[in-house]
């Protein structure tokens, strides 16, 4: 039991579970409504004016990049960007894309959309830099300037979000090392995350939507359910997006079977600011890995696994007398089967996750999401993804049991359009609905225009 | 008088199945070698090792002119072998069909164009799989091949309304034989923005020397 006044006896208190075992948890909305939504109707007419400016400008920029010069031009700009010495021995190309997004919801901000208001545009330019030295040795880069790692309404930043240097001393790719701040083995989602590659403008529902799961500190007041839209940049997702964590992974090649292991400075969902070494160290390591099987070309089959704190250092003060965040792991096991032929390109994954809540038993949750592609010409594409969010039940210390999430689905449509090589427009649309909330439903626009060079 | 009818007869025979034939060969001035490309790597768990290799300039000379179309063209083939075109440089003539051969070993490949000259999308296909995909390019252009995994690998057809071309070897040097005679303009193609030009009379069984320098 907790004493009177203590930050879990609150919550408790104000969920109002003490002493009943049987009884549900009151849920909180998870979002408080009214007066982040209210906004001037002057405002919103002045919002749209610039969303039709801006969409006119998307198109205006699609017309005029896909002309033969303009093509030819970034063909060259390619090719400009590409540089060696020593015979070839060393060679180094940059390149890059700019992304334009503009996204408009019918409630709040989904996912890792960091904003008050109902649309945002967010720009993007992404550089990246790869560079082959010898036939052993591989480093990159990713350096973004934009709005935060996730789409928001916030000044613009400049970030080195991915570096690494990767060894690989026999050709046969048996075995590769690789150091630095780059994406997580787990999964099948990394390797079309960026929006070239990404049919959808976001991400599966597993790498986004924030839980009641929060790592700042110890979620007495906000574990069973969600605030406000700024709060809710405070909680974390099953995997943030790509995971760009800092440590070193191994990986390799044997037969049919592949494999591929981590070790990182953070937890899989942990947020953006926790990746770099700068600003976490590797006093709670979080190891993963993954196992894959691909008996031919088109069929790819991977089981992941990974556990490791997830509490920021600054959860501490928050924790139980005697306890550290090294003490509250997050553990994940994961499945992701992929087939492509011909134009046809499908994928899914299943997660299942586990977090130690201090104050309550293990939440547990299971999210999935199966996605396919369809290139109807050969630039025009379609896309749909069905994804879905179960979330246990959790106990507190008083027996109150109740879930610790609204169960979700989200279904997701996208086209797109490469106008050329360098340029393509995907739009997208997504329904949401979770269950027994009030604002349950939800309608999702998004646009995005990229330019790659 | 009946066998001087005979003799011419024969005569004009002869000259329409072998008509007079002449040659071009010269030198094109190559530009230098670009970089070779670097291959995108960093969402692949598993990599090998290695190096691409380089493409060195190639130009293709080609007379231009009005010449009879030929409904039996010779299948051509453009392979995709340790993650590079070959040949990186196909000129064709139109209406020739192109297959697209994977040679990897376990490797998928994508090839798309996007270019007015033809576009298409082949799709991922097997190494094994039959008949190998293809297309039959009818359009004269350039059609610059791409593939939709590999980043790095480009692959240029040029397709020719005329069935006299050839491809230099690395140093420029070229030799175009079989060509009727007549007043033509020799063209020389060095890449999507250069393509040099001379005009030429071709006199049956003569040999010409044209060159094309970098700086005329």
């Amino acid at each position: 039991m907790f004493p009177s006044g203590h930050p879990e006896r609150s919550a408790v208190e104000r969920n109002g579970v003490e002493g009943s075992r049987d009884q549900t948890l009151k849920v909180p909305q998870r979002y408080s409504s009214t007066p982040l939504r209210s906004v001037r109707n002057d405002e919103k007419v002045s919002r749209h004016s610039s969303l039709c400016g801006l969409a006119l400008g998307l198109v205006l920029i699609a017309c005029a990049i896909p002309s033969a010069k303009a093509q030819d031009f970034l063909d060259h700009v390619d090719e400009a960007l590409s540089f060696s010495a020593l015979n070839g021995e060393v060679r180094a190309r940059v390149s890059g894309t700019l992304d334009l997004e503009v996204y408009h919801f019918s409630g709040l901000s989904p996912g890792l959309i960091r904003t008050t208001n109902d649309t945002l545009f967010n720009p993007r330019l992404s550089l990246f830099l790869d560079a082959q030295l010898g036939p052993s040795v591989y480093l990159f880069t990713q350096t973004r300037v934009d709005r935060g790692f996730d789409p928001s309404d916030r000044g613009a930043q400049l970030r080195l979000d991915e570096y690494a240097v990767r060894v690989t001393p026999w050709e046969d790719g048996r075995f590769t090392l690789q150091a630095g701040q780059f994406s997580t083995v787990v999964g099948n989602w990394v390797p079309r995350h960026l929006s070239w590659e990404n049919p959808f403008v976001n991400a599966p529902l597993p790498y986004e939507n924030v839980t009641a799961i929060g790592d700042k500190s110890a979620p007495y007041y906000s574990f069973l359910g969600i605030g406000t839209p700024a709060e809710k940049y405070e909680h974390n997702p099953i995997i943030w997006g790509p995971s760009y964590a800092t440590g070193v992974s191994v990986a390799g090649k044997i037969g049919q079977f592949d494999y591929a292991g981590e070790i990182k400075n953070a937890s899989l969902s942990s947020r953006p600011e926790s990746w770099p070494i700068t600003r976490m160290d590797f006093a709670n390591p979080t190891v993963s890995g993954r196992v894959g099987f691909r008996p031919n070309e088109m069929w790819t089959f991977g089981f992941s696994a990974s556990e490791g704190a997830y509490l920021r250092p600054e959860a501490m003060s928050t924790l139980p007398f005697g306890r550290d965040p090294g003490d509250y792991h997050e553990r994940l096991f994961g499945q992701d089967i992929g087939f492509a032929w011909h134009h046809w390109q499908l994928w899914a994954e299943f997660f299942e996750a586990r977090f130690e809540v201090p104050g309550f038993t293990d939440a547990d949750t299971f999210a999935y999401y199966l996605e396919a592609k369809y290139k109807f010409t050969p630039q025009f594409f379609g896309a749909v993804r069905w994804n879905q969010q179960f979330f246990g039940d959790v106990t507190n210390s008083y027996g109150g049991t109740a879930p610790w999430g609204r169960d979700l689905w989200r279904a997701d449509l996208a086209v797109g359009y490469r106008f050329t090589a360098h340029t393509q427009l995907k739009l997208q649309y997504s329904f949401q609905h979770e269950k027994d909330g009030g604002n349950d439903s939800d309608h999702i626009f998004a646009a995005q225009f990229t330019v790659r060079f | 008088m009946r066998c001087l009818v005979f003799c011419l007869c024969l005569l004009s025979a002869l000259t329409r199945s072998a008509p007079a034939q002449g040659s071009v060969e010269g030198q094109v001035d190559l530009p230098r070698t670009k970089s070779a490309p670097v291959m995108t790597k960093r969402y692949e768990i598993v990599t090998t090792g290695g190096v691409l290799g380089t493409n060195p300039p190639l130009a293709v000379v080609y007379l231009e002119g009005s010449f009879p179309t030929s409904s039996n063209l010779p299948t051509k083939q453009v392979a995709q072998k340790d993650l590079a075109f070959v040949p990186a440089l196909l000129p064709v003539q139109v209406g020739t069909k192109v297959e697209f051969p994977n040679l990897e070993k376990d490797t998928y490949h994508n090839i798309f164009s996007y270019s007015p000259a033809k576009r298409f999308d082949l799709g991922r296909y097997r190494p094994d799989e039959k008949p190998v995909p293809s297309q039959i390019f009818d359009v004269a252009g350039l059609v610059t091949l791409r593939c939709d995994i590999h980043e790095h690998m480009r692959g240029l057809i040029l397709v020719l309304a005329t069935p006299h071309f050839v491809v230099t070897d690395d140093s420029g040097h070229f030799r175009l034989k079989g060509l009727p005679a007549g007043h033509y303009t020799l063209k020389a193609w060095i890449d999507s923005r250069t393509t040099r030009e001379h005009p030429i009379d071709l006199k049956s069984g003569s040999t010409l020397q044209v060159d094309f320098p970098a700086t005329p």
